[in-house]
């Protein structure tokens, strides 16, 4: 559901030209493997295309280093559009650290735009980086972040307009490395084929060491196989092709496809089931300190830093929550230190504090009125993108806009009834919403944002409704305090993730999520202050395949690619014939992968990739959510061994009291 | 206190818009710590405003900033500070202290001195066409207004064109300079070339390649001799110059004089009176 909220972002953008060409491989005979600067032949198209300020790099904190001292090459893209992907604290992060070593040099490119890749493959322009305009062949490493599914068939067209083979099979000793990571790699396999590394989990480590490995690769000319092998015996590292998923004989009765049996090494010497990476102590990555700053708008233009990663509510439909465990809070004096440097090197005005629930920071309260009091009179203002409802949200938020424009405010109670949100293990009571709406707006706030999800697991047209009952009644306290007072219920499509208590569900058809939305926009039309904001419930069936799929899908994606299948989350772009198309031609049914409620002890594609969280955990909070009973946040309450802090040997590690943890560490 | 500043806008950055451009400025300025003062209110946003915008593509040696501070400042001191946190491409090049009241830079914007750089294949065609321009009466090019097709008389806004030539000026790119009137509707450069290519068109029966870069070299008010720039009054040639000669075009900031007693409120250099200055 998040990364359905990409759609839309720019709702505004005027439509492109022409659709990409159907053949897109047509280009690659011209893309030359050449180390030069693409930019004499760049510059004079850049006037007919729209935004060019995407492509020519030069932005504030930018490391342009000199040819003659770069050893090794690292290209990090993040396949959408630039104005998405340049804001990603992933790729900013890698960024720096590999760009502090000395002999490397890692820059960025970004997934152009269709008006763009056309331009491109006229004039034989190669993909290539922001900051030298260096083709992707000149790289000795291309790393992918995905953030997001429906990020895929952007990455093929990045190979392809780069001049590198789609397969890592057809790849020879001359090109790049492909390396993905990023939360969407947690289940890499619908693009296994295409990668040759995988790291799920923190990468700040472990590039460290997939760089000195490539050091020494070129020290002693290894072969591509070699450096294979090598990167293979990394700690986290997945390479796809030394795993091979076996498959039952036949599809079962009343099935389209034979299930996975399991996804094995093909040499006995690998590990049966690949580690996420975990950084211990964010203090020491302090990242990023010197924030790239855009000279085109972007999507957030703040410096971002990270308070905590990990969390511990234990949202059963969360994949962030659950794949990032344990919780890791940086110290407030390293997010001081982080705000004053990030502020003084890059001149914007905002920062926002990030996590994936920010009020649940261990010196929250310090931290936020410490900085209030810090930036106060600056003209810097201080955000913290916490959707929690409660009360304490309310009054961080006051004092993080002491003084300044207070016009909206988001939370997400995510479901509409009582008994849906226990199912979601999400704590807030309608009580608690109430008071925190009427918090909010007796506080000046006058436009209230909503989150909702549809299409749960055990939801009733009952649950639907709930949702429209629950934004009329902020509606109503919305209207106590004020005639324009507004409230918007925002309402996505439910797409289950691998690695959550909710990977076996059966994900609603987009017809099911149209009628639901249909209900609930019907109980509210007579209300004048509400508006329901829904995207179209399509894509969502692309992002739960891709979420859920195993390798067969790779084939979709690169035929649903083919036939011109681009940006698939912008509703501009998305073509769902694409994809239909894709999937009939080949036989592959993405209702058998989404639409199928899972037996618990099915083998599932990503069951080879360890997040730390136990199967029978996941199976048993599972079966706890069908009874809709909750769990308690495990940061402050009792430990209930969902695996991650004993298998990583760590344990939550909170900012107060540092040194201390909370319950004795289980090594 | 009050400031005006002329600056660059070429390289990458020239494919920067205009109002990108307006946040790159005051990122620049917050990060070298220049007083910057803000507007009241919630949407506070500091001081700097543009008299003028540069399509986007164009690359400029003379756009211009209006700044007010919240404090008075060493002029030459923060705009080398500034410089330092502008993105390469950008650079503030002259810099001067204006009277509180002083009428709006824009009153002196009268006209632009356009390069338009071409590849060294029109070194022949542009002479002719040139002259052909220059001699005619009206010189109608094509626009679309609200997705009406109408044509527009580029003559009158034309104040003086002129190109190199090779034997003469002895230089590898072919440059045609144009000097243009601000009006309304506001004529381009590219509007000059299409009037340059039509020309070529019907003298040669060839298309006139398009100019790799089109640089705004200087604004301010046309004379018979050039045109003289708003800020420190430089007499800027109708001709285009050798790149060598130029002395122009890398001036460093101008230090800020005494504020002025010249009544355009400007402390200007140049001890040039303003033909429409207030006497």
């Amino acid at each position: 559901m998040r990364s359905a909220t990409l759609r839309g972002v720019f709702a505004d953008a005027p439509p492109t030209g022409a659709p990409p060409p159907p053949s897109c491989r047509a280009g690659r005979a011209t893309i030359s493997r050449s180390t030069t600067s693409v930019w004499p032949q760049l510059e004079p198209l850049l006037t007919s295309v729209r935004k060019p300020a995407r492509y020519v790099g030069g932005e504030g904190n930018a490391v342009v280093k000199d040819p003659a001292s770069v050893e090794r090459r690292w290209l990090l893209i993040y396949p959408d559009v630039y104005e998405v992907g340049q804001p990603n604290q992933g790729v900013q992060i890698l960024y720096e650290v590999l760009n502090e070593r000395s002999p490397v040099a890692a820059e960025r490119g970004y997934a152009p735009w269709p008006d763009m890749e056309a331009l491109q493959r006229d004039h034989a322009i190669p993909f290539f980086s922001l900051e030298s305009h260096l083709p992707m062949t000149a790289f000795d490493i291309v790393g992918f972040s995905l953030s997001a599914e429906v990020g895929a068939t952007n990455v093929l067209t990045c190979l392809d307009l780069g001049g590198v083979p789609l397969r890592a099979v057809d790849r020879g000793e001359g090109d790049p490395l492909v390396l993905a990571g990023g939360h969407a790699a947690f289940n890499p396999e619908p693009l296994a084929p295409f990668l040759d590394v995988v790291v799920a989990g923190d990468g700040e480590e472990f590039v460290g060491e997939l760089d000195d490995l490539l050091a020494r690769a070129q020290r002693q000319g290894w072969s591509r196989a070699s450096l294979l092998e090598g990167a293979a015996r990394l700690e986290g590292a997945y390479v796809p092709a030394l795993y091979e998923p076996v498959y039952e004989d036949a599809a079962r009765p009343g099935e389209t496809l034979p299930r996975l049996r399991s996804t094995r090494p093909r040499r006995a010497d690998l590990p049966e089931r690949i580690p996420k990476r975990t950084v211990a102590d964010l203090d020491a990555w302090p990242y990023p300190k010197r924030q790239l700053v855009p000279l085109t708008e972007t999507v957030h233009e703040r410096y971002a830093v990270e308070i905590f990663r990990g969390c511990t509510r234990g949202c059963r439909f969360c994949q962030a929550g659950m794949i990032t465990r344990p919780v890791r809070e940086r110290s407030k004096a390293t997010i001081e230190a982080m705000v004053a440097e990030g502020l003084a090197s890059t001149g914007l005005e905002e920062v926002g504090l990030l996590s994936l629930s920010s009020a649940d920071h261990s010196e929250i309260r310090g931290l936020c009125g410490d900085l209030a009091d810090a930036y106060d009179g600056t003209n810097t203002s201080l955000s913290l993108p916490s959707t929690r409802v409660d009360a304490f949200n309310v009054a961080l938020a006051e004092e993080l806009s002491r003084g300044g424009r207070r016009s909206g405010l988001t939370f997400a109670p995510e479901a509409g009834t009582e008994r849906m949100r226990a199912v979601i293990n999400k704590h807030a009571s309608e009580a608690d919403m109430l008071r925190t709406a009427e918090a909010a707006y007796a506080s000046g706030w006058r436009h209230l944002k909503l989150y909702f999800m549809v299409g749960l697991p055990t939801e009733t047209d009952d649950d639907v409704l709930g949702i429209a009952e629950l934004g009329r009644k902020v509606a109503a306290i919305g209207r106590q305090h004020g005639r324009k007072h507004t409230v918007t219920v925002s309402v996505g499509g439910f797409v289950p993730k691998a690695h959550t208590p909710f990977q076996w569900c059966a994900q609603d058809p987009p017809e099911e999520i149209r009628r639901k939305l249909a209900l609930l926009r019907q109980r509210v039309s007579a209300e004048r202050n509400l508006t329901v904001r829904a995207h179209d419930p399509e894509p969502g069936l692309v992002e739960g395949l891709l979420a859920r799929g195993d390798r067969r899908v790779a084939d979709v994606v690169e035929r649903a690619w083919s036939l011109g299948a681009r940006f698939d989350g912008w509703a501009e772009h998305f073509d769902l014939a694409a994809w239909q198309r894709a999937s009939e031609e080949l036989g592959i049914d993405p209702a058998w992968y989404t639409q199928r409620p899972r037996d618990v002890d099915e083998a599932l594609p990503w069951d080879h990739l360890d997040s730390g969280l136990e199967r029978d955990w996941l199976r048993d909070d599972y079966e706890e959510a069908l009874a809709g009973r909750e769990l308690d946040d495990c940061r402050w309450g009792s430990c209930y061994d969902c695996g991650v802090c004993l298998g990583l040997d760590l344990d939550h590690e909170l900012a107060a009291g540092r040194g201390a943890t909370l319950r004795a560490s289980p090594g | 206190m009050r400031a005006r500043v002329r600056y660059t806008k070429r390289g990458k950055l020239r494919f920067v818009s205009a109002i990108d451009l307006g946040r790159v400025w005051e990122r620049a300025l917050r990060r070298a710590g220049v007083p910057i003062a803000y507007s009241e209110g919630f949407h506070a946003h500091p001081k700097v405003s543009f008299p003028d915008a540069l399509p986007l593509g164009y690359a400029s040696l003379a756009e211009y900033a209006e700044l007010r501070f919240a404090e008075p400042v060493d002029l030459p001191e923060a705009m080398t500070r500034l410089n330092a946190c502008l993105p390469e491409g950008v650079d503030v090049r002259s810099a001067v202290e204006v009277a509180e009241g002083a009428p709006r830079l824009a009153k002196w914007l009268r006209a632009s001195v356009w390069d338009l750089a071409y590849p060294e294949t029109a070194a022949a065609a542009l002479p002719p066409a040139v002259r052909a321009v220059t001699d005619a009466g009206e010189v109608l090019v094509a626009r679309l207004r609200k997705e009406e097709a109408t044509t527009l008389d580029l003559r009158p806004a034309i104040h003086h064109l002129s190109t190199t030539d090779d034997a003469e000026d002895g230089v590898t790119t072919p440059t045609v300079r144009a000097t243009l009137h601000h009006v309304e509707p506001p004529m381009r450069p590219s509007e000059v070339h299409r009037a340059l290519d039509d020309a070529t068109r019907r003298l040669a029966g060839v298309a006139l390649p398009a100019p790799t870069v089109t640089t705004r070299i200087a604004q301010g008010e046309p004379t018979a001799e050039g045109l003289r720039e708003a800020l420190d009054g430089t007499l800027v040639p109708s001709h285009p110059e050798n790149p060598e000669e130029a002395t122009y075009r890398d001036r460093q900031p101008a230090a800020p004089r005494e504020r002025g007693d010249d009544d355009r409120g400007v402390a200007h250099p140049g001890a040039h009176p303003h033909p429409h200055a207030p006497r």
